[in-house]
This record gives structure tokens, C-alpha cells and sequence, in this order.
């Protein structure tokens, strides 16, 4: 790490710049180019083109949770087991961890941030409405039901059509594990033989058909005034949610609070996870280690790591950051002084372990998209549509060369 | 072109060996004014192309790698409902968003040219203000007048006590996408029709004014036959323009994701293709079939303008 | 471009035939028809300019075609300082870029349209064909194939992947091979050779001159699509420094949707919309005249 070494480090994580100086100044003879060369998929996609072309790609790279297997799967991220990234095991829940380690072989990432779900709702909006925070699905279909009966022109909440990850961490909150790979080429794909897939699945069709959520596409701006204006009145989502809402629904501040996602069975609490991403190191760096060192410096130095959570409002993944005071006792008035991040926290813990995701992850969206979010957005049949995706992928699966069972 | 025909003509009369010196020279000239272009042309188009093709005769699987796999991407694609359903719209796109976008165009030219217009330069330049749009940015633009909450037409309908028109609607949204576009493009056309139309030498039609024709039966009978060549170089650009159609549709997307599917339009498909699928090898092969499908139909409109001209 | 060369130009695009104009009566019926037409044009440019004076939430909450509350200075100061004044880079360089491939596609295209409008030479008539047929064939789709061959070259992210491909114009050297075999006179060209002059004294100092007012033409066609260029730079580009605008707002506007680190700029890319639709527009106003100069001239009667 004396050696004067150059690394390029693609991400979008706004101001990330700063954790990168605190590398720097500790490590003087690395210089570290931040490029955010675009959010969400312009990343990737800039990302595999130069992986493909074999030159212009990054030494480390912002890498979602759901996008690692289709990149392990081309062998394009280094393993950083040799870099001793291992004896970082125990700072994680076991979720996380599982992560960064897809099929089990490897480690391929260093967590960055997660959003294990929760949901958000306006309580002047509940109150009005005579509602208690639904603890249930039971009681959340309830609730959508009555709320809708007092209001009009208002819904409960929204549900986007193109929100594969977000209906995943449904799916793993009831204990669905549709996917797994291996991490050669054999793949599961069992959407429709999973109980809890199917279960989730047939309550949401029931919610659409009844018309009484809001099945708006989101991070649109008609999503964001319905945010703004009062059209929902609760947001179902990840951890990085609450700071989010909190810059793009200004009016609303001290409106809202937090809660946990309803549950299917409320004597064992779970969650999801919908977003957050890792660091990882590609294959092809000329500089494995300080590479490799970047990566786990600008998520695990405490310093760092706390800058991430309380500056750039990343939802951090280690439990020491997690039950860190300076994160875990904020309170904020956006949410009426509530403690937010310990909320979140408390959730984080209950998110269960062996999700995992298939290593075409792109495709499963985009697939999920021209079947699930069809019909989310025409309100059509989504038992039906399930099965068109679960059609879809295995016939994708195979056509790649995948072994392919349910 | 009845330029050509004097280059050779004058050295016939002179001596053969000369003729070939001269000739020589002529063609060495021709050759280095039109290589620079041309070597351009071959390094940023036809080498791709070439590559493309040849890409698109392999496939490469994410497990087993790449393999030889002749014209199997064509027949594949022949018989993909993505694909064939992108070219299905894209004819109805050009069936309806061009006959309306040039239509206005020459309407607009026309008027222009008759000259009883108060305002003229004012009035042609807002026309054709919308092309220093980008189309990134007049998506963006219309994407928010489209809204159905706060869209100001919506807001309008509201005030009216109207139900608020739904732009993003499966239904509809063809015809939003065809708005931006005839929008964007009409004052271009009109440029290109309006310029060809102060071409035209006035004696082909002093004759008929001063006969007392009106400037209708001047624009149907004269000005019109006179610009077939803009109009039908308008008509090819469209018909190229609406089979490619991608920043559009790809944009508005992000708003109405269950209403556009990222197979609407071929060269959509063929992104998707490329970067999501991460099947750049069928991908090559549906954009040289889109290619085919372009030069069929721009033939097809070349030849029926052709007719026209013979049966005329 | 000098006061002579503008008059020049709008002599001979002016120069067809002054006296019918003169002739009609005009309509103040047709006026404000054309007036209302205008509307559809303007408004949604006028919406941009409103758009631009109204902070993020006043966006949502007011009137979409009149002012709210005035935030126009607050969203031009986010505009020009968000992520250390990155805007500034893109305008610079959509300008440059719009530069370098305007006046090189139109220096090339007009020496080659000159080429295969006055010269039958071997292979001369296919390659114009091979030019225009290829026009017919989608570049997204090739996306990839374009970009690996790039990325071999080194180019890759650099303004040249950006650059070198807009100089090729299709397009630009079909109007030119028209507008040359129109403007040129045979009689000029063989006078000269009878002279003795060389081919390409023949060309740069008679045969240019009459050239201009198409080439002009083909210069503002390819500033403009270059100007708008998207796809291409959004391949090829990594470094936010190295966009031009289209692709930089297209980011700041994608930024709001990015799940975890996200950012709603919503104000921040309508004004910046607006700042970079301006230059053009403006260019726009002060060149009216010479869009027609050479698609006028006979070259569309082909």
C-alpha cells in the first residue's frame, strides 16, 4: 500500500468522495478516481460492455445485491477470501452476509448499505381515517379496504408495476426462496411451486382487483406528489426509504412515522430486504490488493462507515455501525422525533437468511415487467401472470444452457 | 445525372491519349475528394456492420460459450413475437403518424409560400422551433404535460369537472409517442417542403394566376408536383425515422412501463437484446432484418412515387 | 461566417422570384388559424420556461402553465453547482462536440457529394448507393459490435468515440451530391480544365464558393443532430465530464429513481433543460435564413 498505485471506482452513491478522502489521506500513495458513470442500469450496462471489450472497466465497482450472481456467474469479480475480507464475517446479520457470498463459494463484495422493508405511513392520514397500524396482512387488506371507504380520491398505499425487487422481498418475507444457484449451471426456478410465492401473489391480486390500491409506476413524478399530496398514505420499502422520502416529500415533514411490514405470522416477525448494494473488485484490476482494500476501507472504517450512514443516508449493513449510538439514537423530525434508524434495526434483524437470486438477474426483471407489472398496471390476473414468469424464465434458463429444475 | 454526361462527352473529340491522362486525372480526383468520407464511412459504419454480421451468425449462451449457428438468429427472429410485434407497430406509426406529420408539413409550406401570411418569419420560425429540441428533453417535456394528476391537461379537464385524459393508457400511448414525434419533426419538413417550393421558377405558374387560378388550385396542380423529390426525400427519411423509433418511446417508459414493454418498438428489442438478454448476437441479426424491412418499404414508396410520375 | 457570405446567401436563397411574393393579398383570417397552429408548437416550451421557475414541490402542487412561487435563481444556482458545477463541463462539451462534427461532416461531405455529383469514376455510383443504403440500418442495435470495435481502438470514453462517428453524414452527402449537380455549372467546371487548371484547384478555388450555401445547410443539419446526440455518447462515455447534455440530464434524471442514494432533481433537470435548449434555439433565431439557402437551391427537387 506504499506503492503508487492508481484505482478507478465506479459508483453512484452521491458525495462518496468524501470516504474515499479518509482512504486517501490514510493511504497517501493511492489515488482513487470516483466515476459515477450512471445510476441503476446505465451502470451495468456500461459495466459488461467493458468487461466484454476487456479493457475500461473499473477496480471497484457499486454493485447491487440482486446484480452479484450474474456477474460471478461471468467470472468477472474477484473472490476476496486471499484478501482477508473473510474475518469481516461476524459484523453482519447472516442475510447480509449471505449476500455478498452467492451459492456459498467466495466472497464477492463487501457490503455497502441494505433496506430490509418496513413500511412508512402518515398517521394524521390514519388517524383521520379511524386506523390503527395494521400488524397483519390480514389487517393491512383491511385497512386498505376501510381507508379507501373514507377517501375517495385517496389509497392506502401504491404498488408500481416495474417492482420485481420490491416483490421479491415480499416473497422472502414469507419465506419464499423461488431461486438458487449453484454457481456452475445449474439454477432453480420455482416460482409457482412455492407456496409463499403464490401466497403473496394471490393477496396482492386480490388487492389490484379490488381497486383500492394505487398501482402508479414509482420514482415517477406522479408517484412523488402522490407522496406529497396525501394520494397514499403508506409506502411498503427498504430502509434507504425513510431519508428518501424525507428530501422529496418536504410538505409532509412530521407527518409520517415508521412501522414494521405486516406480517404473515406475527408470533415469528420477518422481513425482506428490497435494495442495497456492495463494493466489489473486478477480476481484471491491475491492483487486487489496494482494490480490495478500498472496498472494505470506505464501508467498515468506523469512520467511514458512520459518514456513509449519516451523511449520504445509507442504511448500514454491520451491526456495529447498526448499534453504533451516533446511527442508532437519532431521532428525526420528519418522522415526528421518531428513532428511525433503531426501527430499522430491529427490522434488519428479523430478515431471514437463504434468499438468493438468479444469476440473470436483468432478465428476471425485465421479464417480470412483461408479466407480473403487465398485469400490475392493467390490473389483470397475477396467479396467471406468475406462472407466465416462472414460463419465461425457465425458457430463458435453458435457452442460455442452464440445467434448469423446480 | 445529367452532369455526368459532359465529362465524358468533351474528351471524346480529342486525342485518345489525352483522353486517358485527362480521364486519369479526373478519377484521382474524384478519389481523393471522396475518400475522406468514404474512409470515415468504412471505419465508423461498414466495419461495424461487417462485424455485426458476422456476429450474427454465432450465438453465445451464458453456460457453453459461443457457437456457429448459421442463419438460426434470422429464423428465430422470423417467428419472434417481440420482434414482429415491434415491426407491426412501427407500420402502424408510419400509417398514421406520417401521412398526418407531412401532411401539416406541406400545409404549412404551402401557406408559407402563398405569401398571404401576416407574420410570416415569426409564425415559420415557431413551426420549427420544436427541432432544437432534443428529443431526450421533449419527452421529458411532454412526459410531464401527459401527467394524469398534476399534467396541466389533466388539471384542465379537473377544472371542467371532466374526467382527466389518460395519455399513458395502453391504448393511447401510440398516439402520445406519435404527437411527440409529429411535434417534433412537422417544422423540419415544413423547411425542407418550403424551400423546395421557393425553388420553383415562377414562370411555371404566372401563367395560371394571371389566368385567375386560385392558390389552392396553384398549390394542387403546380407547387405540389413540382416538389415530388421533397417530398418524397421527407417520405423516406419518416419511414427510416419511424422504424428506428428508440429515445422516444425508451423514455417514456420510465412512466408507463405496463403500457410500453421493452419490446415496443425493434430497435428497443434489439437494446434489450443487447444489454439485458446479453445476446448482442441475435440482436445483430434483428437489426440487419429491420434494415431489410426499412429498405423494402422505402423501395416500395420509391416505386409507388415512380408510378405516379409515369402515370402523370 | 462573415456579413458578405450572409448576404450572399440570403441573395440567392431570396433570388428566386421576388415579385410573386408581393403579388397575394394576405389573410388575417390565415394569420391567426396559423397563430392558433402556433400554440401546439410553443406550448410546450412555454411549460419548460414556466417548469423552470418552480422549486421541486411547487412542481406537483400548482398550475402546470402559469408561475407559482418564483425559485428560477435557487434551480439555475443547483443547475450550474450540482456535483461541482458538472453542468458547465457538458455545455462546454455538447458545444464542442457540435463544433468538430458539424464543420468536419460538412467539409467531408461536401468534397464527396462534389465527387460523386461531377465525376463518373469507377465504383463512384456504388459507393453513393452503399451510403445511402446503409442510413436504413438501425446503429442501436449495433451498439455493442460499434463499441468493442472502439474499445480495440483505445477510443473508448475518449471525446473521439463521440466525435469521429458524427462526421460521417450519409444524409449531409446525399444533399450535397444534389446541390452540387445544381449549382455547379458543367460549362464552369470544363472552362477551367481548358484553362489548365488542376481538378482540385478546380475545386477549391471556383467550385467551394458555389458550394457554400449547401454546405452551410449541412452544417446546421449536423450541429443540430449532433447537439441532440444521445445514444452514441451514452455508449461510449463513462466520465461524467466527458457528457453532453442529453446525457448528462438523462442521469441527473434517472437520479431520482435509483432505490438506495437516490436523489429527486426534478427542479434541477427541467432549468437545466431549459439553459441547454437555449444555445440552440438562439442559433436558431439568428440563422433562420440560411436553413432553406441550400435545401432551396434544387437541391430537394432531385
Amino acid at each position: 500500500m506504499k506503492k503508487d498505485t492508481k484505482l478507478a471506482f465506479w459508483t453512484w452513491v452521491p458525495d462518496i468522495q468524501k470516504e474515499v478522502d479518509l482512504f486517501q489521506a490514510k493511504y497517501p500513495a493511492v489515488k482513487v478516481e470516483v466515476v459515477n458513470v450512471g445510476q441503476g442500469g446505465a451502470h451495468y450496462q456500461k459495466l459488461r460492455a467493458a468487461i466484454q471489450a476487456g479493457k475500461g472497466a473499473p477496480d471497484v465497482v457499486q454493485m447491487e445485491f440482486d446484480k452479484l450472481p450474474s456477474f460471478t456467474l461471468t467470472d468477472s469479480l474477484l473472490d476476496l477470501t486471499p484478501y482477508g475480507i473473510g474475518e469481516l464475517k461476524s459484523d453482519y446479520p447472516g442475510w447480509v452476509w449471505g449476500g455478498v457470498t452467492p451459492g456459498g463459494k467466495g466472497i464477492y463484495g463487501v457490503p455497502q448499505d441494505t433496506g430490509p422493508m418496513g413500511m412508512l405511513y402518515r398517521e394524521d392520514l390514519f388517524t383521520a381515517a379511524g386506523l390503527t397500524v395494521p400488524k397483519t396482512w390480514d389487517e393491512f387488506a383491511a385497512a386498505v379496504t376501510a381507508y379507501r371507504g373514507k377517501n375517495a380520491s385517496s389509497m392506502l398505499t401504491n404498488w408500481a408495476p416495474s417492482s420485481e425487487a420490491n416483490m421479491l422481498a415480499l416473497f422472502w418475507q414469507a419465506g419464499g426462496r423461488p431461486f438458487s444457484f449453484d454457481g456452475a449451471k445449474n439454477v432453480k426456478i420455482n416460482l409457482t411451486g412455492d407456496a409463499a410465492c403464490k401466497k403473496v401473489t394471490a393477496y396482492w391480486n386480490d388487492l389490484f382487483k379490488s381497486g383500492n390500491i394505487g398501482n402508479e409506476p414509482d420514482f415517477a413524478d406522479a408517484w412523488y406528489q402522490g407522496l406529497n399530496n396525501g394520494k397514499y398514505a403508506a409506502w411498503l420499502t427498504g430502509a434507504w426509504g425513510p431519508v428518501f422520502l424525507q428530501g422529496t416529500a418536504k410538505s409532509t415533514a412530521g407527518k409520517w412515522r415508521v412501522a414494521p411490514l405486516p406480517q404473515w405470522d406475527s408470533s415469528s416477525p420477518a422481513s425482506g430486504n428490497y435494495g442495497g448494494s456492495t463494493d466489489a473488485v473486478l477480476k481484471s484490476s491491475q491492483n487486487p490488493i489496494a482494490a480490495a482494500m478500498l472496498a472494505r476501507f470506505v464501508n467498515t472504517d468506523e469512520k467511514a462507515a458512520l459518514t456513509l450512514a449519516n451523511e449520504q443516508f445509507l442504511f448500514p449493513p454491520s451491526t456495529k455501525t447498526l448499534n453504533n449510538p451516533a446511527f442508532a439514537d437519532a431521532s428525526a423530525s420528519f418522522y415526528g422525533g421518531q428513532k428511525v434508524n433503531k426501527q430499522f434495526t430491529d427490522i434488519s434483524a428479523t430478515v431471514q437468511e437463504g434468499f438468493q437470486f438468479l444469476p440473470f438477474n436483468d432478465y428476471a426483471a425485465s421479464s417480470y415487467d412483461k408479466t407480473m407489472g403487465k398485469a400490475i398496471g392493467d390490473r389483470g390476473d397475477l396467479n396467471a401472470a406468475l406462472s407466465a414468469w416462472q414460463d419465461d424464465l425457465v425458457q430463458y434458463a435453458k435457452g442460455q444452457g442452464f440445467t434448469v429444475a423446480s | 445525372m445529367r452532369a455526368e454526361t459532359l465529362t465524358q462527352e468533351a474528351p471524346l473529340r480529342q486525342h485518345k491519349k489525352k483522353v486517358n491522362i485527362a480521364k486519369r486525372r479526373q478519377y484521382a480526383a474524384a478519389y481523393a475528394l471522396s475518400m475522406p468520407f468514404m474512409v470515415m464511412f468504412a471505419l465508423m459504419i461498414a466495419v461495424p456492420l461487417f462485424y455485426a454480421g458476422y456476429l450474427s451468425f454465432f450465438k453465445k449462451q451464458l453456460i457453453g460459450g459461443v457457437s456457429f449457428v448459421g442463419m438460426d438468429n434470422y429464423v428465430r427472429a422470423l417467428t419472434d413475437p417481440s420482434f414482429l410485434g415491434g415491426v407491426g407497430r412501427m407500420a402502424l406509426f408510419l400509417v398514421i403518424q406520417v401521412p398526418i406529420m407531412l401532411g401539416l408539413s406541406l400545409l404549412f409550406a404551402l401557406i408559407l409560400d402563398s405569401g398571404m401570411l401576416r407574420l410570416q418569419r415569426f409564425i415559420r420560425l415557431g413551426v420549427f422551433l420544436p427541432y432544437a429540441i432534443p428529443s431526450v428533453i421533449a419527452t421529458l417535456m411532454w412526459g410531464y404535460l401527459y401527467g394524469k394528476d398534476f399534467g396541466p391537461f389533466a388539471q384542465l379537464a379537473k377544472a371542467l369537472g371532466l374526467p382527466a385524459p389518460d395519455f399513458l393508457a395502453g391504448g393511447n400511448v401510440l398516439f402520445s409517442i406519435m404527437n411527440i414525434v409529429t411535434w417534433g419533426f412537422v417544422g423540419y419538413n415544413m423547411i425542407v417542403m418550403y424551400a423546395a417550393l421557393r425553388s420553383i421558377p415562377a414562370e411555371l405558374y404566372e401563367a395560371a394566376r394571371v389566368d385567375g387560378a386560385s392558390e389552392w388550385r396553384l398549390a394542387w396542380s403546380i407547387k405540389i408536383p413540382a416538389i415530388r423529390g421533397a417530398l418524397l426525400l421527407t417520405t423516406i427519411f419518416s419511414v427510416i425515422g419511424s422504424f428506428q423509433l428508440f429515445n422516444e418511446p425508451n423514455l417514456l417508459r420510465v412512466i408507463a412501463p405496463a403500457a410500453i414493454g421493452q419490446d415496443y418498438t425493434p430497435n428497443m428489442y434489439a437494446f434489450q437484446l443487447s444489454f439485458v438478454n446479453q445476446d448482442s448476437n441475435y440482436a445483430a441479426a434483428i437489426a440487419f432484418l429491420l434494415g431489410i424491412v426499412i429498405m423494402a418499404v422505402s423501395y416500395v414508396v420509391q416505386l409507388t412515387a415512380n408510378r405516379k410520375e409515369r402515370a402523370s | 461566417m462573415t456579413a458578405t457570405l450572409a448576404d450572399q446567401v440570403a441573395a440567392r436563397s431570396n433570388a428566386g422570384s421576388p415579385q410573386r411574393r408581393r403579388r397575394s393579398g394576405k389573410s388575417t383570417l390565415l394569420t391567426v388559424v396559423m397563430l392558433l397552429c402556433l400554440v401546439y408548437f410553443l406550448l410546450p416550451i412555454f411549460w419548460l420556461v414556466v417548469a423552470s421557475t418552480k422549486a421541486n414541490e411547487d412542481l406537483f402542487s400548482s398550475f402546470g402553465l402559469w408561475f407559482s412561487n418564483m425559485n428560477l435563481a435557487e434551480n439555475l444556482h443547483n443547475v450550474f453547482t450540482f456535483q461541482d458545477g458538472v453542468f458547465g463541463h457538458w455545455m462546454i462539451n455538447s458545444l464542442m462536440y457540435a463544433i468538430a462534427s458539424g464543420f468536419g461532416a460538412s467539409a467531408l461531405a461536401t468534397a464527396a457529394g462534389y465527387a460523386f455529383a461531377k465525376y463518373r469514376f469507377p465504383g463512384g455510383n456504388a459507393m453513393f448507393t452503399i451510403v445511402l443504403g446503409a442510413v436504413m440500418i438501425p446503429m442501436t442495435a449495433l451498439a455493442i459490435p460499434t463499441y468493442l470495435l472502439f474499445a480495440g481502438a483505445n477510443l473508448t470514453n475518449t471525446v473521439w468515440a463521440v466525435i469521429l462517428p458524427s462526421l460521417v453524414s450519409p444524409f449531409g452527402v446525399y444533399l450535397m451530391r444534389v446541390y452540387a449537380a445544381d449549382a455547379v455549372p458543367d460549362s464552369l467546371i470544363e472552362a477551367a480544365r481548358v484553362d489548365g487548371a488542376g481538378e482540385m484547384r478546380i475545386f477549391l478555388q471556383i467550385v467551394l464558393r458555389l458550394l457554400v450555401p449547401g454546405s452551410i445547410t449541412v452544417l446546421l443539419f449536423t450541429l443540430v443532430a449532433s447537439w441532440n446526440n444521445y445514444f452514441l455518447p451514452l455508449i461510449m462515455l463513462n466520465s461524467p465530464e466527458l457528457f453532453p447534455l442529453p446525457v448528462g440530464l438523462a442521469q441527473w434524471q434517472a437520479a431520482s429513481a435509483a432505490g438506495s442514494g437516490s436523489q429527486a432533481l426534478f427542479s434541477t433537470v427541467i432549468t437545466g433543460s431549459l439553459v441547454s435548449v437555449l444555445p440552440l434555439m438562439a442559433a436558431f433565431l439568428f440563422l433562420q435564413r440560411y436553413w432553406q439557402s441550400g435545401l432551396g437551391s434544387g437541391a430537394v427537387k432531385a
